[in-house]
């Protein structure tokens, strides 16, 4: 049994994705109805009406913001998932050309065999590692790509998300009074 | 002498409904999100995804408490308003008024 080439499982990310996605939608379908409760509280007079409208303008703005960056990154993730992939079966065909050239894959070094071989396969095997090591790091250099722009993706939606926990603890450090 | 709520108490009943549904949403999308596993193959991009994941879920869980927050002071106020309904509000009656939750 050999090690993959590229490691990662792409129906996991797919399938976090989806979920990501899905509960974006749910959450969406909560806002057109917070919208129209945030208006009939317009003609709410009382001493606490401009604290309690604020307060649920505020949510409902963070629940709307949440709902569109839970749906990048779900798509940042399905996104890397068809990449990852893509992936696997460049690595896949590049182990086989490993394989085939009579070779042999050290991480994602390719390295001609120890032991004994005639000098003319010797030759013949060292002059096939510059042609198989470039159809290793097609497949690494692909995997690579796809893992640097999923990594930015998440570490800027990671803190648009933190932005919209801070947005919302203001209106909980200052609940309607109680009377 | 307290100010009172010029409102309709089922109004703001109706509404604090909806923001206990939403935060019930919210904080099943959040344990929605952290009942799944990525693998993504990478130590540093699962560090990324993992951290994404645990600030996806503090937001939905702030929201759901803001929403629940939100929901307990409009019933709250609904239950000032229909004690006392000020639509139609005396100003005898404004120096009486009390918490329906005491």
């Amino acid at each position: 049994m050999t090690v993959p080439l590229i490691h990662g499982d792409h129906i996991s990310c797919s399938r976090v994705g989806g979920a990501m996605r899905r509960e974006a939608s749910r959450l969406r379908q909560h806002a057109q109805p917070l919208d129209d409760a945030v208006g009939e509280l317009a003609g709410w007079e009382g001493p606490d009406a401009d604290a309690a409208r604020a307060a649920t303008a505020a949510t409902v703005r963070a629940l709307r913001a949440t709902a569109d960056d839970l749906d990048e990154a779900g798509a940042a993730l399905q996104s890397y998932a068809t990449d990852l992939a893509e992936g696997h079966e460049l690595g896949r065909r590049a182990a086989l050309r490993v394989q085939g050239a009579g070779l042999l894959l050290d991480g994602t070094r390719v390295i001609e065999p120890w032991g004994p071989a005639g000098a003319q396969e010797a030759e013949r095997r060292r002059a096939r590692v510059p042609e198989v090591q470039a159809r290793v790091d097609l497949a690494t250099a692909y995997v690579g790509r796809a893992r640097g722009r999923l990594g930015r993706e998440m570490t800027r939606l990671a803190q648009s998300f933190s932005g919209h926990s801070r947005a919302v603890h203001p209106a909980l450090r200052q609940p309607l009074p109680p009377r | 002498m307290p100010a009172e709520d010029r409102v309709d108490p089922t109004m703001l009943d109706a509404v604090a409904a909806r923001m206990a549904r939403s935060s019930a949403a919210a904080l099943e999308a959040s344990h929605e999100l952290l009942a799944h596993y990525a693998d993504t193959g990478d130590a540093s991009t699962q560090r990324a995804v993992d951290t994404l994941i645990d600030h996806a879920a503090d937001a939905l869980r702030a929201l759901t408490d803001s929403f629940t927050d939100t929901s307990r002071g409009l019933r709250a106020a609904a239950g000032r308003a229909s004690t006392f309904p000020s639509l139609e509000a005396s100003p005898g009656r404004a120096g009486r008024r009390r918490d329906p939750f005491a």
